[in-house]
């Protein structure tokens, strides 16, 4: 049981602050970067003071996610949330020096302010947690660590209330807490204000990443999938096994974007098996699945879908060899497709979607995103995407 | 967050201390949100700067049409000499280069300019015809589509006619013309590529330039089971993608 001066819970929500400020500065510090337009390692790891690391796709993910920021339509990239939880840990780690201090001398209404806000960074932790597993289907490490550190305040801020037994405590004037509270949302703001006003103009830099020479292919054909609300034509270069290209898709039908598109689409595997461009494969099995994609008649969205839901299992079958492919293909979509997938007309499709990539000098990676004859930037499909479309295609978002 | 203002209030020592350690509670939030404000100021100024002022970017790769070690550039040279001049890579009516254009154009000997092709031998293979024929066989259509239809990255595919030294030159001549011809009709009528005139160059040598020797029968033919000399290889058209960029 803890005594009237007990340092215990205010070191606790002190402790949880602190550390809440560190992961969301780290947070922050990330989002920022990649202002300048660049790719850049970000921070993933549970350990305060831990690198910036390029093995962080899922933080990587909740960071491109529509849920890591606000007004990412007005602003590239938007205001990200971790700068509200900077501000408010910031004020929590006050407050709690202040409970810390005071020990038995501080005011009843003081611990039950504390106890009362302390648990919303808890509570928007939960929801913030709840999308990660619902939405994005995993947890980012250093979201993880705002989550810990949000449980750790809430417990000291909750269990500093068990220390107000005993001997009587000073009191204080009932504006007190609102002066508290005002002071909170004021913290809370300052620093996402500071972002909002600092942030560079990034329109001049829109669509300044290049231009098809030839947008359409004088042999063969690219693959149509009609959003269902379709009005943006895109021309979108993919490759089924390639995460990026997943992920990319995923923004698009979270964002809502994807059924407003009119995709014309080029497979592009990075694969050396039937790519050319590459000396090794860097997706193994993707000129197999690609040629599944080909195959997909009415089907096309399905089986793409499909290859990126089973992304994971299909890698590992595409390392384990083309018949372990053959065979889930067989298994999921039937003889005829895999039928289809073996026919000579499905290689030289697949080659002439190549050959429209050379003939055409794009980047050798993926995704890429046409806007008409326009190459979206990279930075544009991710952190961007919003604001590019606010700007660039704005149908797209009503 | 100052405790001044409490009631009733404490005693003296305690009470001090309760403000003072209000005014130290005040002062944390302030520093770190100071600390915080300044430190988001400075990474976006500096991802501002970087914006501003790019360095040097990473060289990304560009896709383009393959490029392969028998690629040298005498070989591309004289590639791109005959394509040029045999009317392929413009948009001129002229198609193909016969014997005296590759003299001329390709400025090389008859075994250096079969020396070049050497490194295409398992790219590519010789199509045979009958003494003074034309006309693809059966075996002959099948491995000139299943050659045509591995093009992988290349960009143009040679047609190289011959004809055997049996009959006089101007009729060997128009004969190695007419088995380049019949090699390009088949490929499109099975091609189904309305640019094929712009990736197929065609070279008839009749039996005046660079005459195979009998070694080429080693070489994927359309007739593996027949027996082969000096004779039956040239009475043939070579066919191979090239994988270079010209």
């Amino acid at each position: 049981m803890l005594g009237p001066s007990s340092r215990f819970h205010a070191t606790l929500a002190l402790v949880g602050s602190l550390l809440g400020l560190l992961f969301a500065s780290y947070s922050t510090m990330d989002y920022a970067e990649h202002l300048d337009r660049g790719l850049h390692d970000v921070h993933c790891s549970f350990i305060p003071g831990a690198p910036p690391t390029s093995e962080a796709e899922a933080c990587r993910a909740a960071m491109y996610s529509p849920y890591s920021a606000f007004f990412r339509e007005s602003m590239w990239g938007g205001v990200p949330i971790s700068l509200f939880a900077l501000g408010a840990f910031a004020f929590f780690g006050g407050f709690a020096l202040y409970l810390w201090l005071s020990r038995e001398r501080a005011p009843k209404l003081a611990l039950g302010f504390f106890a009362g806000v302390g648990i919303t960074p808890l509570l928007v932790s939960l929801v913030m947690l709840t999308i990660s597993i619902t939405k994005l289907g995993h947890l980012c490490k250093t979201c993880v660590g705002i989550y810990i550190s949000s449980l750790l305040l809430a417990v000291g801020a909750v269990t500093g209330l068990f220390t107000l037994k005993g001997e009587a405590r000073p009191r204080l004037a009932f504006f007190f807490p609102l002066g508290w509270l005002a002071a909170l949302g004021v913290t809370t703001l300052v620093p996402a204000v500071v972002y909002a006003s600092s942030v560079p103009d990034e329109r001049p830099y829109l669509g300044k990443c290049g231009a098809l020479k030839q947008p359409k292919m004088s042999v063969g054909a690219p693959l149509k999938i009609h959003g269902s609300r379709a009005i943006q034509p895109v021309m979108l270069f993919e490759d089924p096994l390639c995460p990026t290209c997943r992920a990319f898709h995923e923004r698009l039908l979270d964002e809502g974007v994807f059924e407003r598109l009119d995709v014309e689409l080029v497979m592009f595997p990075l694969d050396s098996e039937c790519n050319w461009m590459l000396d090794t494969p860097l997706h193994p099995g993707a000129c197999i699945v690609s040629k599944a994609v080909l195959c997909g008649g009415d089907r096309t969205r399905q089986v793409l879908e499909w290859a990126y839901d089973e992304q994971v299992y299909l890698t590992r079958a595409g390392k384990a060899g083309k018949d372990v492919l053959r065979a889930a293909i067989k298994q999921r979509w039937g003889g005829d497709l895999l039928k289809c997938v073996d026919d000579r007309k499905t290689d030289v499709l697949l080659n002439q979607h190549l050959h429209f990539a050379s003939d055409n000098a794009i980047p050798v990676s993926t995704p890429q995103m046409y806007l008409g004859s326009k190459r979206v930037c990279d930075e544009d499909t991710d952190m961007g995407l919003r604001f590019m479309l606010a700007n660039l295609a704005p149908e797209v978002l009503k | 967050m100052t405790a001044a203002g409490a009631q009733p209030t404490p005693p003296g020592p305690a009470g001090g201390m309760s403000a003072l350690a209000g005014w130290l509670g005040a002062s944390g939030v302030v520093a770190l949100l100071t600390l915080a404000t300044i430190s988001v100021r400075m990474w976006v100024s500096s991802a501002t700067d970087r914006l501003e002022h790019p360095g040097e970017k990473p060289k990304v790769a560009i896709a383009d049409q393959a490029e392969v070690a028998y690629c040298t550039p005498r070989f591309k040279e004289v590639l791109e000499r005959v394509l040029h001049s045999c009317g392929l890579a413009q948009d001129e009516t002229r198609r193909g280069c016969k014997p005296a254009d590759v003299k001329t154009f390709a400025s090389i000997s008859d075994s250096d300019f079969n020396e070049l092709f050497t490194p295409l031998k398992d790219r590519g293979a010789v199509i045979l015809f009958d003494e003074g024929m034309q006309d693809l066989d059966d075996g002959a259509k099948k491995l000139l589509e299943d050659k045509w239809f591995e093009r992988k990255g290349a960009r143009y595919f040679f047609v190289v006619a011959r004809a055997s030294k049996t009959g006089n030159q101007a009729k060997n001549n128009a004969l190695s013309h007419r088995r380049a011809n019949s090699v390009m009709y088949h490929l499109t009528s099975v091609a189904n590529d309305p640019e094929i005139d712009k990736k197929v160059g065609l070279l008839w040598l009749g039996n005046e330039f660079a005459q195979l020797s009998k070694d080429y029968c080693s070489w994927p033919t359309s007739r593996p089971n027949e027996k082969c000399d000096e004779e039956a290889i040239n009475r043939s058209a070579f066919v191979s993608w090239v994988d270079c960029r010209l």
